[in-house]
Order: C-alpha cells, then sequence, then structure tokens
C-alpha cells in the first residue's frame, strides 16, 4: 500500500550571494525527507516542491505564494536571513500557514505562522559573551557585516560587556559581501585588542580571518577571536591555519559525540561524500523536516492548527540532542555550546549547558547582574583593576 | 521613578482596557513572552502608581466611560486602532495616546509600541520637570528684579553689575539666582555667609 503524500515546500536560496548555505540546506532537507519516505514509522511521505529565491528578498514572496496557491502546501521550510524570513511572515500569517524556520537570528520576533528551530539570542550570543568575560577579557574589538544581525548581536554584547565593567574598544563595519578588510585588519594590529569579536558573514569573514591570520603571525601577535556563527564547511572555505583557534558558541557542532550524532553525520557522509561537512543550519534544517513530520504523526494530520499543538512540548532526540517547541513563543529549547575551531576543519566543544535551555527571543530574562558580577569577582581576586583589566585564562 | 531604559520593559505592568477575547489574548501572550505582568480587563483599575502602560482598545471603550481618570494621569497609552473616523481618532487625541497599533492585532508589533510609549513617557515627564523650572524662574523675575534694585541702590550699582554680583554670589554660594535674590530681599541687603573670601 502506497502512503498517502503531503507536499512540502522548501525554500532555499541555490544561487546567489549565500547560495554556499542554502544549496547544504537544501541537501539537508531532502536527506530528511527521504528518511520520513523510507521509514515505516510514518504512515505518510513528502512530496518537496523545491523554490529557489535565488537570496532576491522579493523573490521570497513570490515563491511562498506559488507554493501556497498551486501546490496547496500548508508546510514550508526555509529561509535563511532575517530579511527573507519577514518577507515571508505576511503571507504564512496570511493563509494560516506554517513556517519551519532552521536558521539562527537576533531575536524579537514571535509570529504564530513560524517555528524557529534555529537559536534564539540566548543560545548563541549570551553563552559567549559570558565566556569571553569570564576567561578571555571585558575589553573587545568587534568588527562585523553592516546589516541587522550584526547591530543586535553587537546592542547585547556592549550591554552584557558595559555592564560587567569592560569596553567596546571598537565597531567596524563592511557591507554584506564586501571583502577590502586591510584597514581593519591594520587598525586590529595597530591597537593590538584583548580581542576581536567577529560577526562578519560569508566572504567577508572568511577574507578576514584569512588577512589577520596573515599579519598577527607577521607581527608576533595571537589575538584570540570569537564568533556566534562559524562553522564547519566555513572552515574548509577559510584554509587550514587561519580557520583554526576561533571560540565559537553554536548549538550544534559535527563533533557532538552522541551516537545519533555519530549516526546523523555517518548517514550525511555517505550521501554526500566523506570530505563533506555538517553545518549547524544543515542540521537545524533535518531537524525542521523531523519536528514536523514528528508532529504530522502526531496530529494524525497536516492541518496546521493540529500540527502547531502536535508540535508544542514534543521532544525530539535530534543529532543536536534534545529539542522541544516552546508553545510560549514557538522557539525551540536547544543545548547552547562554546566550541574552538581546531585543525581538519572541526570543533572542539569545551563547554554545553547541562540540559536545554529554554529560548528568550526577547532576552527578557536576561541577568545582565549576574553575568556582570562573575568578572567583578575575578576582578577582586587579582585586585582592583578595572576598567582595564585583562584576565588572561 | 528611577530612569530606565526604554527597551527593557521586563518587570513591567499594564492595564489592559480591551473587550475582543481574543486581541486580550494575543496581547496578554506578548506581555508575558516580555516578561511583564498584566492586569485583569475584568478588574477595576486600583493607584495608577502601580501601572506603567495602559493598552487602550479605542474602538470598544465608550467616550463617557469611567477610565478617563486614569487614562488623565501620566501612565503612558498604547491606542489599538480599527477604526479610522476623525471624529473616534479625536476622542483618542485627547487622551495623548504614546503610541499606537493598528488592528488586527499580531505579536509583532508591541514590542515597539511599549518602547515607544515607555521612551515617550520618559521625555514627557523630562519636559514637564524642565517647564515646571521654566516657570518657576518666570515667576520669581519679580523676586530677582526686586534685589538687583536693592543692590543697585544700597551699593550704587549700575543694573547690569548688580545682576553679575548676584548671579556670581549665587555661583559661589552654590545656590539660584532666584533662592539668593529672595534672601537679599529678606535680610535688606546680601547675605554674609563668609565664604565670599574663597
Amino acid at each position: 500500500m502506497t502512503k498517502p503524500s503531503i507536499p512540502l515546500g522548501l525554500v532555499f536560496s541555490r544561487s546567489g550571494p549565500y547560495a554556499m548555505m542554502g544549496r547544504e540546506m537544501e541537501k539537508s532537507a531532502l536527506m530528511a525527507v527521504d528518511e520520513v519516505n523510507q521509514s515505516e514509522e510514518f504512515d505518510f511521505n513528502f512530496t518537496p516542491h523545491l523554490r529557489d529565491p535565488a537570496g532576491v528578498v522579493p523573490a521570497y514572496h513570490t515563491a511562498c505564494d506559488d507554493l501556497i496557491r498551486e501546490r496547496g502546501v500548508e508546510h514550508i521550510v526555509g529561509c535563511y536571513t532575517s530579511a527573507s524570513r519577514k518577507m515571508v511572515i505576511p503571507i504564512v500569517e496570511r493563509t494560516e500557514r506554517l513556517l519551519w524556520h532552521p536558521a539562527r537570528y537576533e531575536g524579537f520576533e514571535s509570529s504564530d505562522n513560524v517555528i524557529y528551530v534555529g537559536a534564539a539570542p540566548n543560545h548563541t550570543v549570551v553563552p559567549l559573551v559570558r565566556h569571553m568575560l569570564e576567561h578571555v577579557t571585558g575589553d573587545v574589538f568587534c568588527a562585523g557585516s553592516n546589516y541587522v544581525w550584526t547591530w543586535e548581536t553587537n546592542r547585547v554584547l556592549r550591554e552584557i560587556v558595559t555592564n560587567a565593567g569592560g569596553r567596546i574598544l571598537a565597531e567596524r563595519l563592511l557591507e554584506l559581501g564586501e571583502t577590502a578588510v586591510d584597514h581593519i585588519v591594520r587598525e586590529i594590529i595597530d591597537r593590538k585588542p584583548p580581542a576581536v569579536f567577529n560577526t562578519l558573514v560569508g566572504e567577508s569573514s572568511y577574507a578576514f580571518m584569512r588577512a589577520l591570520h596573515e599579519a598577527s603571525v607577521r607581527a608576533g601577535l595571537s589575538i584570540p577571536m570569537l564568533s556566534c556563527s562559524l562553522c564547519e564547511p566555513e572552515l574548509k572555505i577559510i584554509g587550514p591555519t587561519a580557520s583554526v583557534g576561533c571560540v565559537t558558541s553554536s548549538a550544534y557542532f559535527e563533533s557532538i559525540a552522541s551516537a545519533e550524532n555519530r549516526a546523523f553525520v555517518a548517514r550525511w557522509k555517505a550521501r554526500h561524500g566523506t570530505d563533506s561537512h555538517v553545518s549547524v543550519d544543515s542540521q537545524s534544517t533535518y531537524v525542521c523536516v523531523m519536528l514536523l513530520a514528528r508532529a504530522i504523526r502526531r496530529a494524525g494530520s497536516a492541518d496546521v492548527a493540529s500540527v502547531r499543538r502536535a508540535a508544542a512540548n514534543h521532544r525530539y532526540d535530534s543529532p543536536q540532542g534534545p529539542v522541544w517547541v516552546d508553545p510560549d513563543n514557538n522557539h525551540c529549547f536547544l543545548t547552547p555550546r562554546v566550541a574552538r575551531s581546531v585543525p581538519g576543519c572541526q570543533f572542539k566543544i569545551f563547554w554545553e549547558a547541562e540540559a536545554p535551555e529554554q529560548p528568550d527571543p526577547y532576552l527578557s530574562n536576561l541577568d545582565l547582574a549576574a553575568i556582570g558580577a562573575k568578572l567583578d569577582k575575578r576582578t577582586d581576586a587579582v585586585g582592583k583593576r578595572a576598567p582595564h583589566l585583562r584576565v588572561v585564562k | 521613578m528611577t530612569k530606565s531604559s526604554p527597551f527593557s520593559v521586563r518587570g513591567r505592568h499594564a492595564h489592559l482596557i480591551m473587550r475582543d477575547e481574543r486581541e486580550i489574548s494575543i496581547v496578554r501572550r506578548q506581555l508575558n513572552r516580555l516578561g511583564m505582568s498584566v492586569t485583569d480587563p475584568e478588574r477595576p483599575v486600583g493607584p495608577t502608581s502601580a501601572v506603567d502602560v495602559i493598552v487602550l482598545d479605542a474602538d470598544s471603550v465608550s467616550i463617557e466611560c469611567d477610565t478617563t481618570s486614569v487614562l488623565k494621569a501620566n501612565v503612558p497609552v498604547i491606542a489599538l486602532i480599527g477604526t479610522e473616523t476623525p471624529s473616534r481618532l479625536k476622542w483618542l487625541l485627547d487622551l495623548r495616546p504614546a503610541s499606537f497599533l493598528i488592528k488586527p492585532l499580531r505579536s509583532a508589533g508591541l514590542y515597539t509600541a511599549l518602547v515607544v510609549a515607555f521612551d515617550c513617557a520618559q521625555r514627557r515627564s523630562e519636559e514637564a520637570a524642565h517647564i515646571e523650572k521654566l516657570e518657576d524662574r518666570i515667576r520669581s523675575r519679580r523676586v530677582v528684579f526686586a534685589a538687583v534694585l536693592r543692590l543697585m541702590r544700597g551699593h550704587a550699582l549700575s543694573e547690569e553689575d548688580a545682576f553679575n554680583l548676584i548671579r556670581q554670589t549665587a555661583m559661589r554660594h552654590r545656590t539660584t539666582i532666584e533662592q539668593l535674590s529672595a534672601e537679599i530681599i529678606a535680610l535688606g541687603g546680601m547675605p554674609n555667609r563668609g565664604s565670599r573670601t574663597a
């Protein structure tokens, strides 16, 4: 007996400025679709309908409109940038559909028609800044891409750091895609900040990391770098030496040692080649499809209201660990981790939360005093040298 | 009230003046996400000092409603607007809404409305304090003028020199020109605080 088919919209930019990420995420979605379709645990098949908006923001609206009207799609997995998501939200809200959103983002949003599977800011920025304050420094030089994610990430960084008695030494922004990074690298080498906080994305980040590495080696400097977006496929692009040593926070790293993740990575490599790498966003895309499939199975229907109810608090032991949707805000409980990039395009995880953390998209539970207090305590231990105190691990 | 950032809304208290159950649940849910507490719309309003913001459905409140006393207090109002008729908007303008949202409501938008409302309330109270200070000055202009006259007569000074003397003495005594002028009139001359040698 053939299983009934449920149409599934997949909206990823396989071409355009962030095509690399789009292709990785689409590959992962299709892998999850195949696993659902081949599994006896699910009494339905997904029929994927692929759309490529090519990174053009209005094209996301056209793609979703077409999927909903012409293909009768109730559920869409996709989008990568906040601009594309905000383009899609009005149409899924108006037509009461669900967008399953894999990418981490800057927060301050909670649509009833989006399931936010990527990390909220309390999962990424906050643990990274906490680590920086406790083990690296309170004084930091920021380099980022000139768009909403950097602005908001730096805003959170500034709030936590200044509250703890640290300083933002500089905030340098580059237009998206800009690879002329020499002036920032020169400034960093001249000023020798205790740490660099990198929120550059894509080619800008790769060029920056290569150039800073080269200049640092020449100057005999070793300046710690922090990022909350770097992932394994990017390490490969950046290169074997320049990609090493970046302290990175994420809810997923390929090196997570659980049985679920090892099996997942093995399946991924069998399908896409042994030299390929899973990224946080592609793993999250896989989790989107699986959360949706399990919610449909639990609800006994693909109907949006039933699926939303069934997905709430329904735990899934995913490659990144237990994940479930918080019905209060449609974001997911995830386990934050902090790691250091090492040779071989991998991350060595050195901290992870004891349990999945409740998503806090508006950072309304952010306790600045608790994070600042820790720096103060260390300050006391070393002697009052604040505010220009550098704690070396 | 301590000066707090309009962006941090956690722990603040909202009072809802709304009728529609669906809209109440959207607003309540979003406020809870933001870590704010909410007064039940059914309950009568207590002392307004405990309320940080009022969310008011401009369509469902009758113009003669007894909430007007609450709305006249300095609590910022976020208006929820469905009917954009000038008659309704005129009624609304009298309440000086600090920000507004257009219906139908969605989760997006409320945070912005809150931030704008809190910022607006803070600016209004700073402006009110500033205006009060200016009005005090205007009121005491007569006193300053009388003190200038007194010094002009007593010490044979020009008007400009007499005023400069008051201004410089007030600065040295770390008091205001108005306060010093009142003392000059009360004492019949420049008060001697022993700090003029400083």
